[in-house]
This record gives structure tokens, C-alpha cells and sequence, in this order.
């Protein structure tokens, strides 16, 4: 029978990444060397599942990290770092289910799993995706069993040329009630009003800083070499003092 | 005295640093020249444009203009922060942490090169080079939470769980009033130090600590699964059963949900009643679940077990799953129940449809369980447990003539051949599954597959093509290494192996432990980029999977090849110059031999020239050679492993694929007899023997450990001169232990036989073992293993093994003639016996 898991978050199964890039290119067109799967899997790790089968005789230990049982789906998922709007929202990167194991509502589940993980943890407003104007089962499963609504038609967003059903879903039924959460802690602060202050300084010391380091922060994309923008910055600090 | 510049060259030099930390290249090799006219021994100025150049992919003329820069100002923190960078781009870190220390010695308060230096440590694991450089960054930096982060993290990883909580205690108490719900960041590091607690052993802790913050945190069902772990660790029932209700609820398609829960409930694992009461008040609850059905077939027996497997079977087949019999297979380790289901589906078939149908779309309906059950009964009698091919042949016919679309039902067809041993008709029918669906990958990746397997690797990679981006260098081959295409590497290298076109197997075996390699070098960028994300818990996994990265059954599968490729090169030297006939040792032979090798290197030089004429034309014809970044991709000098299988060395060579194997894959008793082989081949008597006993403890009574332990023995008599003898005296003295020197030989061989009866491969053993004690009673022996081809169990495997043997055991071409006539006889259907 296949199991739904957690990718990244607790537990951790990170080590079926191999097997997942093996299911994405033995199914799909669009594949990705192993760092993008890292790349989702370490930025965004509560919002990847995955579909194993499960072994014979379970888990040993009680644990599949180590196990490396067979992967038949999962669903790659992500936020949108910087949304042109503004609005938070998630993206799903991939999605497959081998042919062999269809119709056991695995994709739905894995998409279900992901989704409410974007409302949980990152509040996102929606979710969205692509999908092929051919791709009568995958649309199928996004509109009428989980409600996505066709935003537009990408034009030539494949690389075979094929057009492209941007699709999204509203999530916001699915936050978490913070005002609540918030209450709750004021409930509890007041009921242990004990500890006070200590490790003053540290933060002192971190209020004066914290504006100027942020304007220094370097954007670094994943893939490009790491160690040359620090190197620039140092160089002109030290052509300025 | 090191160079100065003027003021209008140190602002030009500033503009170099510009240009290369945009990436224009070409501008800032110019603006160095320019400096570098009127100051040409400006170190700094010669480090930059020497980094520039490693970025242009001229790693050697930067090096040695790197060294001129250092030579001209070596105090400059510069050229040795350059210097360490450029080691770094060719993965010599030790020699790049040298740097960076030089460096940082010069200017101790640069945070760029201790963060450099930092990261260094961290990928070499030197965890206490890297809590002292934390330490040092946090020193400088302590407002940042991530260096109070990075600092438990370097704790954690070497060990110190007090040490790391402690650090991220003293941050937390820093804050004075607890940050936004929205902050993932401090959401993270409360749960990195939740989870410190718990393997610091103290779940207690750990759950207290959880409780008094997980109602904060936004990783609503991590939390909600450390909970679960932590009541059923500490034993507290009914709290626990309630945190796996819980988690059923959200998911109730985790199987390890229900395993904890029984926990929660002291069901006995016998009481099967109780346990199928659980299940099925989950399936109730959820009608559309496949869990709390299909489990229940694991523990059930006799009656309760035919009547739920009734329900099951009946309900998947009405919904048409395709899955369904790779679903159930798994019971079939219990013959009964195999029995049961066959029985079952049987039934389906046969029993003809009651009143007639109704109306047109329930004959629609009953004619798609129809086909389903079909195709449940061929893959039935297709899995190993349960083979008939004939009925699978059978039963697939009749699926597909009711569902003459199904791509499945002629997969399966397909399949059904690769049983019989036709690998040539199990990839025609592959084929034929392929284009009923031509826009789908999977399809075409079994396509590809099968056709591997029937070594047409040509073929193959066309099929592939028609999903890969062929506008890559390299083309469709080019995109499936550069998208770590790792299953179709390791089956093109192994077609490769077995038509013993040694260098292209070697050529993809090596390509394939170059993407572990790439995999490995992956987690680089992550140790800054995880701080700045603050996804602690998950970076901290990811290092540890690093570590044990080897341990993955893709590395084990290509090592073990690779080795098997390294063995026949060195047995067989003449194979590097192509896929020679095998010939025996005499005179006639010889010459045989030597007319085969000339025409084997002229085929060699034409398969060479030919590829460099594909090149030549694919470079012609392409207008920009160059990818986007900038960046020249160089063409491979070797694209046929020619320059692989030439070394004079294939041993030492194996040795890159077996050290990892044994070290992460010690139980895998196929890599310890590699090893073995290696060794022994290499005069490593003492490692042949570290191995050989670790075979022997995994498995005392299997095939190859047994012909092993004769081997060494002979091996050991036949040493043309004494090992030295602290190395003899470990040797014999562990060799005697697992194989005393008093023992029979004969009878120890024929007590194997005996205790191993119902085996062939154990036959095989025993014959092999024969052959070795009276070498002159080989026609016996050949006769002998000729006869195991009348066994009942023989498999099509064991019996292709079988005539592999003949061939280690030198024999002539008449005993394997009569070895492959009998087996084409009881294999009709199969091409593996036709000798070539």
C-alpha cells in the first residue's frame, strides 16, 4: 500500500530526494537537477509530500528515513518569493504520480497535504499552478475535485510550445486563527509574570545594528557561487574608511 | 614593497571588483589591464583579474597568475582570499582553508573571510574549526540570530546538545516579548530546540517544552507528529491515542499513524478481531481511503481473510485501480493467501454475469471489471511467487481484447516476455505500449528501458530524445547527465557491460559517481543559505543525509557494476580495445586472438573518428556554442571511455567505486564478495579476508562465500612468495577461524551440497568447488551442471548463470553448446541460449 509523507519537516525523509528526481523524470517533461528539489525541500519544507510504497514487513525501526522505500508520487511545492502583488501565495512546482498507481487518489491527497500547509505556516492567500491545456486528467483533478479555478491560458508556456491553464485556489479559509493564538499568549504571560528582563545588552546591541546589516545583506541565488559579493563589499568598505 | 596605486587607478580597481561581482567579465579583465599597464606587479589587481579568469573557466592561467599576484604582495589578504577561492572552485579544500587562514591572519577582523573560512569547515565537517569561527562571528555580530543559530548548530553537530541549547536559550532570552506569529524564523528555532531536547534523550523535556510553545508555532503538523512521538515514547496511552487520532484525521493515509495508534491501545497483534474493528472504523469514516482496507489483509487469516480480501479485490477492480495487483502482491509470502486471491479473481472470470446486463453502461461496467480482473490474473501468473506465463499470456490477451487501449495490458504484455527471456520481443511489445501513448514520458521511459535491457542502447536514447531538451551540448545524452538522469545512465552503462563495451560503461559509471559527487558538493551554498531562510531542522537533515549520502541503493547498483567492469578489464586486458570474442590459451588460438585485436582497434579508431566527425558537425552547425551564464562549456575529451578503459591500472581504478561501497554498504554481501575479488586480484590478502569475513557474517551458507573460501585457500598454497609475517599471522589465524586448514575438503564441499539441496545456485557452488579440487574430472563436473537444468525449481536466471559459469571455468565450446541446447529446449520462448 503507499503511504503519504511528509518530506522535510518531522519527520525528515529528505533522503528520498533521489528517488524523487528519478519519478519526476521517468514521468514528466520539466526535470530539475537534484539542488532544486534541496532548493524547495530546505526553504519550504512543510509544504512537500511524498507517496512511498510501504515495505513488506513496514518500517524498520518504526522510521522510513534509511529505507529508501519505492517513491510512486509526490508534490513539489513552494511560495512565490516575491510576489509581483504582494499577496502571499503558494505554487506548485510539480506534482506527478506514476502511471502504475493512478486512480488511488494519491495526487489529490499530496495536493490536499500541500495546500493546507500553505495556509498553516506561510498564510497563503492561494495557490497556483500550471498545468496542460491537454492534460484533461490533471485538469480534471485540479477543478472539479479540488476546486482551482483557470486564472488564464500562458501562451506557449511549455517548451515543446504547448499553452499552458494557469490555475489558482483560494486558501484563506484554511489560516490559522493568529487573534486567538494571541489572546492565548497573553493569557499565559500574564499568569507567569515572573521572568523579566536579563541579556539586556545583547539586545541592545542588536537594535543599533539591525538597520544598518539589513541594507548590507547580499541576495544570493541558489546555484550561483557563494564568496564573491562579501569579497566586493569588503573591498569597498576598506576603499571608503 | 608591494605596488601602490594612484588614485585613479584605485578607484578603477574598485571598478573591476564591480564588474565581477556582476558577472561582465570581458569589462573587467580590460579594467585590470588597463591597471595593470602602468602598475604591472599590483597584486590585488593580478588576484582580481586571476578570480575573474576562474569564473571564465581558465582555472590554470588563474592559478598561476594568482601565484604572481601572491609572490608580488604577500600580505595582501586579497590575493590570499583569492587564492583560497580559486581552491575552492576546484574542490581542494583543505588547500583553500589554508588560504582563508593566511588570509585572515593578515586581517583577522575580516568577516568575509572568516565567513568564508566558516563555510569551509563546515563542508569538511571540521566542527571545531567551525564553533570556533561562530564563535568568533557571533562575537562579532550578535545581533543577528543566525549567528546565534549557526553557533547551536556547530554545538549540535559535534555532539554538544547541552552546549547548543544553551546558546539558543541564551538568544531567546535576549527577546522581550515573543516575536509575531508570522516570524518563521523564531517558529523554527523553537522547534530546532525542541527537537535538541528530544535527542538529547529527555523527552519529558522535550514534551513540556512543546506544550509550552507548539501552540505558537505555524509547522502545525510537525508539531503535531513530535507530539504523537513523544506520549507513545513516554508511554502516556490515551494523551498519545488522541495525537494519532489527530494526525489520522489530516492524513489517514500513513500507515506509520496506524502502527502508533495500535501502540496506544495495547492490542495484541494476535487479536485480529480488535485490530480489524480499529481499521474499520477508519474506513467508515473515510469511504474513499485505501489504508484502513488494505492493511487488514496483512494480519487476517483463513475465512476473515478470504472474505475481507473478497470485499477489496471486488471494490478495486469496479474502480478500474491499476495498482491493485502490485497492492496485493506483497501478501503472497504467505502461499495461502496467494492461493486465496487466485482462487478469487478466478472466480470473477469465470462466473458468468447474472440476468444479463441491464442496460448498455452497466454491460459498459461489467466489462471493465472484466478487463481489470484479467489484468489483475496476468500479472498474477506473471510475479515470481505465482508464475505461469502461459495463463499470464493468456489472461493479458483477454484484457486486451476487451480494452484494446489500455496501455497497461500491453506493459504488462511486455513484461510477460521479459520473463519468458525474450528480450527482443518484450521490447517490440514495449514499443507497441508506447505508441498508444506518445505524449506520455513514463510509457517512453519503459520503452527505453526494455530496449536497454535488450542492449540496444542506440535505440534507446532516440526514444529518450523525444522528451529530453536536445538542444543541450551533448544532445538528448548531454540533458539526461546534466538532469542526473540516474536510471538511465546505470541501465545504458550495464547494456554497455554486457555487450563488454567496457569503455562506454565505464565512461556512464563514472559519469553517475560524478553526480553523487555534485550532489554531495549541493549542500555548499545551503550552509549560508539555510541561515539567512532559518529552516533549521530541515538543514540539519539534510547535512546528516550528506553524510550518509552513499548509502543509497543508486550508488550501491553503479559501484557494483563499475567494479564488475574494472574485473573483467583486468581478467581480460584485450577488452580495452573493444568487445572481443573469448578464446581459449593454445597456439591456434592465439593467432585467432591476435587477428581478433587488430580488427577490434581498427573498429576502435573508426568508432573514434566517426564520433569526432558527429562533433565536428554538430559544432559547425550550432551558431553559439556558449550557454547564457557566459560560461564555455567544454566539450568532453573522451566521450567514448577510451582514455577509461586504457589505464594500466583497472584495479586501483575499481578502488573509487569500492571504498565508498564498504563503507556505507557493509551489509550488502554482493559488494564484500566484489571486494574479495579486488583484493585478492591485488595481493591484498589481508583486505580479501577483511571482506571475505564480512561475507561470511552476513550470510555463512551463500554461493559465492563458499567457492570464496576455497579460493583463498588455493590463493594462499600457491603465494609465489611469503607474506611478510606480521600480515601472514593475522591472516591465518582469522583465515582459520572461518575456515580451519584441518577441515576435508571434499567433505566440507559435499556437506555444503547436502545442507543446501533444494538451491541450484548452491549446486552451482558445490560444482564450482569441484571444478577447483580436481580440475581433471571437468567433463564430469560440466556434465553435472548441464544436469541442473532437469531440476523443477531451476529458474531462467540461475540457468543463464549457469552458462556464465562454463565460461569462468575456461570449458570448450561443445559443453556450452550442450549446456545452451538443453536450456533453449526448456526455455522455447527465450533468446538468452542462442549462442553468438
Amino acid at each position: 500500500m503507499v503511504d503519504i509523507l511528509p518530506l522535510s519537516s518531522y519527520p525528515s525523509y529528505i533522503d528520498l530526494l533521489p528517488a524523487i528526481q528519478t519519478c519526476n523524470i521517468t514521468n514528466l517533461p520539466e526535470n530539475y537537477f537534484l539542488k532544486y528539489y534541496l532548493y524547495h525541500a530546505l526553504t519550504w519544507p512543510q509544504l512537500s509530500f511524498v507517496a512511498v510504497v510501504r515495505p513488506r514487513n513496514g518500517y524498520k525501526n518504526g522510521s522510513v528515513a534509511g529505507e529508501y522505500p519505492k517513491v510512486v508520487g509526490y508534490v513539489l511545492a513552494k511560495m512565490e518569493e516575491e510576489p509581483t502583488d504582494g499577496v502571499q501565495h503558494g505554487h506548485i512546482t510539480s506534482l506527478s504520480v506514476m502511471r502504475t498507481h493512478r486512480r488511488l487518489g494519491i495526487a489529490e491527497r499530496l495536493m490536499r497535504m500541500s495546500q493546507r500547509a500553505m495556509a498553516e505556516c506561510h498564510r497563503a492567500q492561494f495557490v497556483s499552478l500550471h498545468v496542460r491545456v491537454s492534460n484533461v486528467a490533471a485538469l480534471h483533478l485540479y477543478r472539479d475535485t479540488l476546486g482551482f479555478q483557470v486564472d488564464s491560458v500562458e501562451s506557449s508556456y511549455y517548451a515543446d510550445g504547448e499553452d499552458a491553464y494557469a490555475m489558482r485556489m483560494d486558501l484563506s479559509n484554511m489560516w490559522l486563527d493568529w487573534a486567538e493564538i494571541e489572546r492565548k499568549d497573553r493569557e499565559r504571560q500574564a499568569s507567569d509574570e515572573k521572568d523579566a528582563n536579563e541579556g539586556d545588552e545583547v539586545g541592545e546591541v542588536g537594535k543599533k545594528e539591525d538597520g544598518k546589516e539589513q541594507d548590507k545583506k547580499v541576495r544570493v541565488k541558489v546555484g550561483r557561487s557563494l564568496g564573491v559579493g562579501d569579497l566586493v563589499e569588503r573591498n569597498e568598505a576598506q576603499a571608503s574608511s | 614593497m608591494p605596488q601602490q596605486l594612484s588614485s585613479k587607478d584605485a578607484s578603477l580597481f574598485r571598478q573591476v571588483v564591480r564588474y565581477y561581482e556582476n558577472k561582465q567579465y570581458k569589462k573587467g579583465i580590460k579594467a585590470a589591464e588597463q591597471i595593470l599597464r602602468k602598475t604591472p606587479n599590483h597584486g590585488d589587481t593580478l588576484a582580481m583579474k586571476a578570480l575573474i579568469m576562474s569564473n571564465q573557466g581558465q582555472q590554470e592561467e588563474a592559478f598561476a597568475l594568482a601565484k604572481e599576484a601572491l609572490k608580488n604582495d604577500m600580505k595582501s589578504h586579497i590575493c590570499w582570499h583569492v587564492y583560497g577561492l580559486l581552491y575552492r572552485a576546484e574542490k581542494n579544500y583543505e588547500e583553500a582553508i589554508k588560504a582563508y587562514r593566511f588570509a585572515l591572519r593578515i586581517e583577522p577582523e575580516s568577516q568575509p573571510i572568516q565567513r568564508d573560512l566558516a563555510l569551509l569547515q563546515m563542508q569538511m565537517r571540521d566542527y571545531q574549526g567551525y564553533i570556533q569561527s561562530r564563535t568568533t562571528m557571533l562575537q562579532a555580530r550578535p545581533a543577528f540570530r543566525q549567528n546565534w543559530t549557526a553557533l547551536a548548530i556547530a554545538h549540535h553537530l559535534s555532539g554538544d546538545l547541552e552546549e547548543a541549547e544553551k546558546v539558543l536559550t541564551t538568544y531567546e532570552e535576549t527577546l522581550k516579548a515573543p516575536p509575531p506569529l508570522s516570524d518563521m524564523e523564531h517558529s523554527e528555532a523553537t522547534l530546532y530546540k525542541n527537537m535538541i531536547i528530544a535527542e538529547s534523550g529527555n523527552i519529558e523535556k522535550a514534551l513540556e517544552h512543546l506544550e509550552s510553545v507548539g501552540h505558537r508555532i505555524s509547522d502545525v503538523l510537525a508539531v503535531m507528529e513530535m507530539k504523537a512521538d513523544y506520549l507513545l515514547r513516554l508511554g502516556k496511552k490515551e494523551e498519545a491515542a488522541d495525537a494519532y487520532t489527530a494526525l489520522l484525521e489530516r492524513n489517514s493515509e500513513n500507515s506509520l499513524y496506524y502502527d502508533g495508534l495500535i501502540k496506544t491501545k495495547d492490542i495484541s497483534r494476535d487479536d485480529h478481531k480488535a485490530l480489524k474493528e480499529l481499521y474499520d472504523s477508519w474506513a467508515d469514516k473515510y469511504p474513499r481511503g485505501d489504508a484502513p482496507r488494505r492493511i487488514p489483509l496483512d494480519f487476517l487469516e483463513g475465512d476473515d481473510f478470504k472474505q475481507a480480501a473478497d470485499a477489496y479485490l471486488q471494490r478495486m477492480l469496479k474502480k478500474g485501480v491499476p495498482s491493485l495487483f502490485a497492492n496485493i502482491k506483497l501478501l503472497y509470502a504467505n502461499l495461502s493467501k496467494r492461493d486465496t486471491v487466485q482462487e478469487l479473481v478466478e472466480g470473477y472470470v469465470s462466473t458468468p454475469q447474472s440476468n444479463g446486463p441491464a442496460d448498455e453502461s452497466a454491460a459498459k461496467d461489467h466489462n471493465n471489471v472484466l478487463s481489470s480482473a484479467y489484468y489483475f490474473l496476468a500479472q498474477h501468473y506473471n510475479y515470481h511467487l505465482s508464475r505461469d506465463l502461459s495463463k499470464a499470456l493468456h489472461n493479458v490477451e483477454k484484457a486486451i481484447e476487451l480494452s484494446p487501449k489500455a496501455v497497461e495490458y500491453q506493459m504488462t504484455k511486455a513484461r510477460v516476455w521479459k520473463h519468458y527471456g525474450n528480450l527482443e520481443k518484450a521490447a517490440e511489445e514495449m514499443e507497441k505500449a508506447r505508441k498508444m501513448d506518445e505524449k506520455d514520458r513514463h510509457i517512453n521511459s519503459k520503452a527505453a528501458k526494455y530496449q536497454l535491457r535488450n542492449n540496444q542502447n542506440d535505440k534507446a536514447l532516440d526514444n529518450m530524445s523525444k522528451f529530453t531538451r536536445n538542444e543541450t551540448v551533448g544532445g538528448a545524452l548531454g540533458d539526461l547527465h546534466e538532469m542526473q538522469c540516474v536510471w538511465y545512465l546505470t541501465e545504458d552503462g550495464e547494456a554497455y557491460l554486457r555487450q563488454r563495451k567496457l569503455g562506454l560503461a565505464l565512461k556512464r559509471f563514472h559519469a553517475l559517481f560524478n553526480i553523487f559527487d555534485v550532489w554531495q558538493e549541493d549542500q555548499f551554498d545551503f550552509h549560508s543559505f539555510s541561515l539567512r531562510k532559518g529552516m533549521i531542522r530541515a538543514y540539519v537533515d539534510m547535512v546528516r543525509w550528506e553524510d550518509r549520502l552513499r548509502e543509497h541503493p543508486f550508488y550501491a547498483r553503479i559501484a557494483l557494476s563499475a567494479i564488475k567492469a574494472y574485473l573483467l578489464l583486468h581478467d581480460q586486458p584485450d577488452l580495452a580495445y573493444g568487445p572481443l570474442p573469448v578464446t581459449g590459451g593454445n597456439e591456434a588460438d592465439e593467432a585467432e586472438r591476435k587477428k581478433a585485436l587488430k580488427k577490434a582497434k581498427k573498429e576502435q579508431q573508426r568508432l573514434e573518428k566517426a564520433e569526432a566527425e558527429k562533433r565536428e558537425a554538430i559544432r559547425k552547425a550550432a551558431a553559439n556554442p556558449k550557454s547564457t551564464e557566459g560560461e564555455v562549456k567544454k566539450e568532453d575529451p573522451d566521450p567514448l571511455g577510451n582514455k577509461l578503459v586504457q589505464t594500466q591500472e583497472p584495479l586501483k581504478d575499481a578502488l573509487k567505486f569500492l571504498t565508498p561501497l564498504l563503507e556505507y554498504c557493509p551489509n550488502n554481501i554482493e559488494a564484500q564478495c566484489l571486494g574479495f575479488e579486488v583484493h585478492l586480484r591485488r595481493g591484498k590478502y589481508a583486505l580479501a579476508l577483511k571482506c571475505l569475513a564480512a561475507a561470511h557474517s552476513i550470510d555463512a551458507s551463500n554461493p559465492t562465500v563458499h567457492v570464496q573460501l576455497l579460493r583463498f585457500r588455493q590463493a594462499l598454497n600457491k603465494l609465489s612468495e611469503p607474506l611478510p609475517p606480521q600480515v601472514a599471522e593475522v591472516v591465518d589465524s582469522e583465515f582459520e577461524s572461518l575456515f580451519p586448514k584441518s577441515q576435508n575438503l571434499g567433505e566440507w564441499n559435499t556437506s555444503f551440497l547436502s545442507a543446501n539441496k533444494d538451491s541450484v545456485p548452491h549446486k552451482h557452488a558445490y560444482l564450482t568447488c569441484q571444478q577447483l579440487l580436481t580440475p581433471e574430472s571437468k567433463p564430469e563436473t560440466e556434465k553435472e551442471l548441464t544436469l541442473t537444468l532437469d531440476a523443477a525449481i531451476v529458474s531462467l536466471e540461475t540457468a543463464l548463470a549457469g552458462l556464465d559459469l562454463l565460461g569462468e571455468w575456461g570449458s570448450n565450446q561443445a559443453a556450452k553448446t550442450a549446456y545452451a541446447e538443453k536450456a533453449g529446449r526448456k526455455w522455447p520462448e527465450s533468446n538468452l541460449f542462442r549462442l553468438g
